[in-house]
């Protein structure tokens, strides 16, 4: 059996309080395109947010269970969260670039783990500017600041920005939410070519179906179902998913 | 019509009220334009290149006032080495880490109630402080740490705003990217709220340059025929010239174009510092991409 | 969810929790935490904490020395204040104390006689007395010129006036100093015919100067934070522009600008120029507003420079200073208190 990117073992989670996940098992496989569906509050963004320990900053934050990169648990004594941030990418709903220039937003990482010299620098945002797809459109601008472009152009040097640590997996929380149709579309094309692991969530059942290959279904903080995204919209096996995907609730 | 009677009363006392509130509004913007220009004219005589860049003579009456010039920029400039640290340190710690709690309810309402002290209680504070118990004596130095107290809560709440204002967006990218805590704030949030931290700082220096009761304890001398040679000696000082000149000398009436050219070197000081912040700042709000 | 399902996962743990000091921290007890209404959770879980590096920790200690700092000087005033003025009341070097009633009640204030005498009556009865004139004149102006430019004045105007009023908090208080002893004085003293024009209402028009732009300037903060849609309402329902800010707009910003008139206020109380310059300087209670005064501040001012420092006087000078450093602090606290609780009611 292929060994997953990700595997999450019975995972709760609570915000003081309040519990947000109950029992979550998952596998994300390599290179395959993830995305994560279910009405507002059911916990997906949450799930998400727990991969790169990005809810540590979260005050009465708890989780039980495990979750492994790799093999490896990333909320294990062991586990640097600095370190898994630099492996597990993440794209944030609005575009955030720094307000900096194009170049330094990219090397903004590289540089965080000791890239220092200009043409090392060069050639990793070169190489992360292609593989967003974005630098025909941009090598000429580097040295601009990135808030002077358009929304989709930002949202696009974000991921680069995400891709020049050459993460072993890309978080992505709703990244299209912000962008108009044609921006949303070139992200979509993106996703669908980039041939990396990908973890997308988005509350636009359309977009889950067309650009992801498996599909978790949450609901209520639990993962409801999750399979193959072709079974899940066909022939969904819960009721749950069924009234959902049929736009009964939510 | 029940609804509609009194409607041309309602509306004849509406547009008395806003006239009413006009007129307030003229008369106290009129009055205090006049002061201004009071000032202006009558100290536009006194001031020449001279009167800037020469000492004072005979027994204060003639001459120019250079090293009250000199003793306050020198005043204003030193205690911002002390607020700016301070205070930026103290903002950062509540803007970034602090975590709702006595602790930081303390650290609020000290700072907020320090704004409201006299500043003849600073100067009192700064003689038993700096003065006395320290030994520097009535100096520059004493001068300088008891205006930076007295600053320290214009530079905190001004630069904490600052970094409130700066998106959490640009927190978060820093963070996942890898970036911890530190790296975070120096490398993103500070350089997008510098700016407006440093804007604030401008203001606490006009402030500091304005101010008059706290170093005629700490640091003020009516007289000195040189310019301090160290951060020990006594300086002059436009306010504190201003006063001896107006209050406490023996010639008075004889000295009043010295006291409007001062006053109006001291107005174009603290004003044009306060006017270049308010401008930097609406700039700043104008430009802002976040 | 079922404990048993963690079984393995458990038990590992439980041999080897999580070292606390590098990544996370391991808490004791799991079960009390489940939501009211679900079954106890039994399984071990990790609190998530963000892990600090050395560096970190050490600038986060850097930061919260600063801002401790900030607030340190709050107390260390105290402390000082209160200790020098101490000293006046137990007494010391064999001379008998003075006694709070005497301070307070006495108006008898002749610091360097023999034997001195030190009552603090007829000083607060001057501070008091510019306070309160300038107060009666700068709150009904101050929030005059908020009401024009929160609710009155076009956004073109207001967009150079607001920053204006805002300048003029700025000027110095010498300055107008200056301006009360050498213009508005002797205007007084020959329109009203008066032995000399520096006195209570002198300092007071002077002092009104000086804090109307901080009353305009806060006020105008209060009214423009009061919600948009309150206020249309009042018009949906066909009221006038001044019956909308007189039933609507004021009311609801009314911690605001009692805020605002407060810290006007309290700026007038411890103003020290423009009292020692022009409100005379005769300690004693006054019985009109042409009379002259000795404000504590203008006497802290005045006579600080004669005293040695330690001695009787220079004790007395700080027990006016702690008196008027208590009642500035109630003020402030009563400002601060007022704008939490506008605040914390929206």
């Amino acid at each position: 059996m292929v060994e997953p990117v990700i595997a999450a073992r019975e995972v709760d989670f609570w915000y003081g309080q309040f519990q947000a996940l109950r029992g979550v098992s998952l596998d994300i496989m390599d290179d395959e395109v993830t995305a994560m569906i279910g009405p507002s509050g059911c916990g997906k963004s949450t799930f998400l947010k727990l991969l790169n320990r990005m809810n540590d900053f979260v005050p009465g934050a708890r989780l039980a269970g495990e979750i492994l990169l790799r093999g490896q648990s990333i909320y294990g004594p062991e586990a640097d969260p600095v370190d898994i941030r630099r492996r597990v990418g993440m794209v944030f709903q609005r575009p955030n670039p720094f307000p900096k220039s194009i170049y330094d937003n990219i090397c903004y990482g590289p540089r965080l783990v000791g890239i220092r010299k200009a043409a090392e620098l060069d050639v990793v945002a070169e190489k992360a500017l292609r593989a967003a797809a974005l630098w025909d459109e941009v090598k000429d601008l580097l040295g601009k600041s990135a808030m002077e472009l358009s929304g989709g152009q930002q949202q696009r040097v974000c991921i680069a920005r995400a891709l020049a640590l050459e993460p072993d997996i890309l978080l992505m929380d709703e990244p299209t939410s912000a962008l108009d149709p044609i921006a949303t579309a070139k992200v979509e094309d993106w996703i669908r070519e980039a041939g990396m692991t990908i973890v997308i969530v988005t509350h636009n059942m359309q977009q889950a179906a067309r650009i992801s290959d498996r599909t978790a279904f949450f609901y209520m903080g639990e993962l409801a179902e999750y399979g193959p995204t072709m079974e899940l919209f066909t022939s969904p096996k819960e009721t749950r998913t069924e009234n959902y995907i049929t736009g009964r609730f939510g | 019509m029940i609804f509609g009677y009194a409607t041309a009363a309602r509306k004849r006392r509406d547009a008395l009220a806003m006239w009413v509130v006009r007129a307030m509004a003229g008369l106290t913007l009129a009055t205090m334009a006049l002061v201004l220009i009071y000032v202006a004219v009558n100290g536009l005589s006194a001031v020449s290149w001279d009167f800037l860049s020469q000492f004072p003579r005979d027994g204060l009456t003639k001459g120019g006032i250079w090293p009250a010039v000199f003793g306050t920029l020198g005043l204003a400039l030193g205690s911002m080495c002390v607020s700016i640290p301070l205070g930026f340190g103290a903002a950062i710690y509540l803007a970034e880490y602090a975590k709702p709690g006595p602790l930081v309810t303390g650290i609020r309402l000290g700072v907020a109630n320090l704004a409201g002290v006299p500043s003849v209680v600073f100067g009192l504070f700064g003689l038993s402080l700096f003065v006395a118990l320290f030994g520097f004596g009535r100096s520059l130095l004493s001068g300088c740490l008891t205006l930076g107290l007295l600053t320290l809560p214009t530079v905190v709440a001004a630069a904490e705003e600052s970094l409130r204002q700066t998106p959490a967006s640009f927190r978060e990218a820093a963070l996942a990217l890898g970036a911890n805590r530190w790296q975070a704030i120096r490398q993103v949030i500070l350089p997008a709220a510098l700016p407006g931290m440093l804007t604030g700082a401008i203001l606490a220096l006009g402030r500091a340059a304005g101010e008059t009761a706290p170093i005629i304890f700490t640091a003020a001398t009516a007289f000195s025929p040189a310019l301090p040679d160290t951060v020990f000696a006594e300086v002059m000082a436009l306010p504190t010239h201003i006063y001896n000149l107006a209050a406490n000398g023996s010639r008075i009436a004889e000295t009043r174009p010295q006291q409007f050219g001062t006053s109006l070197v001291l107005l174009a000081l603290v004003l044009g510092l306060s006017l270049a912040a308010t401008i930097i700042r609406a700039k700043l709000r104008r430009g802002r991409k976040w | 969810m079922t404990a048993d399902a963690a079984k393995p996962e458990a038990s590992r743990r439980d041999v080897e929790p999580p070292a606390a000091e590098r990544t996370t921290q391991a808490v004791a007890e799991p079960a009390s935490v489940a939501p009211a209404g679900q079954p106890p959770v039994e399984r071990p879980f990790v609190a998530l904490r963000p892990r600090l590096s050395p560096a970190e920790k050490g600038s986060r200690l850097f930061f919260l020395v600063c801002a401790v700092a900030a607030m340190g000087q709050m107390l260390l005033i105290m402390v000082f204040l209160f200790g020098e003025a101490a000293g006046l009341f137990l007494g010391q070097d064999g001379q008998p104390g003075v006694s709070l009633r005497d301070f307070f009640l006495s108006e008898d204030w002749y610091p360097t006689y023999d034997p001195p005498a030190f009552g603090a009556l007829a000083l607060l009865a001057g501070s008091l007395s510019v306070t309160v004139c300038s107060t009666l004149l700068a709150g009904p102006l101050g929030l005059g010129l908020a009401v024009y430019l929160a609710c009155v004045a076009g956004p073109r105007t207001r967009e150079w006036v607001k920053p204006a009023v805002e300048l003029l908090a700025a000027v110095p208080s010498v300055v107008l100093g200056l301006v009360g002893m050498a213009a508005v004085a002797p205007f007084l003293q020959n329109v009203l015919n008066l032995p000399t024009g520096l006195n209570v209402l002198n300092a007071s028009l002077i002092l009104t100067i000086m804090a109307t732009p901080t009353v305009a300037s806060l006020g105008e903060d209060a009214l423009t934070a009061v919600p948009k849609d309150i206020q249309d309402a009042s018009y949906a329902l066909g009221a006038t522009r001044w019956e909308t800010i007189w039933k609507v707009t004021v009311p609801a910003a009314l911690g605001g600008l009692s805020t605002a008139v407060i810290l006007g206020l309290g700026r007038s109380l411890g103003e020290t120029l423009v009292v020692l310059m022009v409100a005379g300087g005769a300690a004693h209670i006054p019985l009109s507003v042409f009379d002259s005064v000795r404000p504590l501040t203008s006497t802290l001012a005045a006579e600080m420079g004669e005293t040695a420092i330690g001695g009787r006087h220079y004790q007395a000078l700080f027990a006016l200073g702690a008196l008027l450093f208590v009642m500035t602090l109630a003020f402030n606290l009563l400002a601060w208190r007022l704008s939490r609780r506008w605040r914390s009611g929206r």
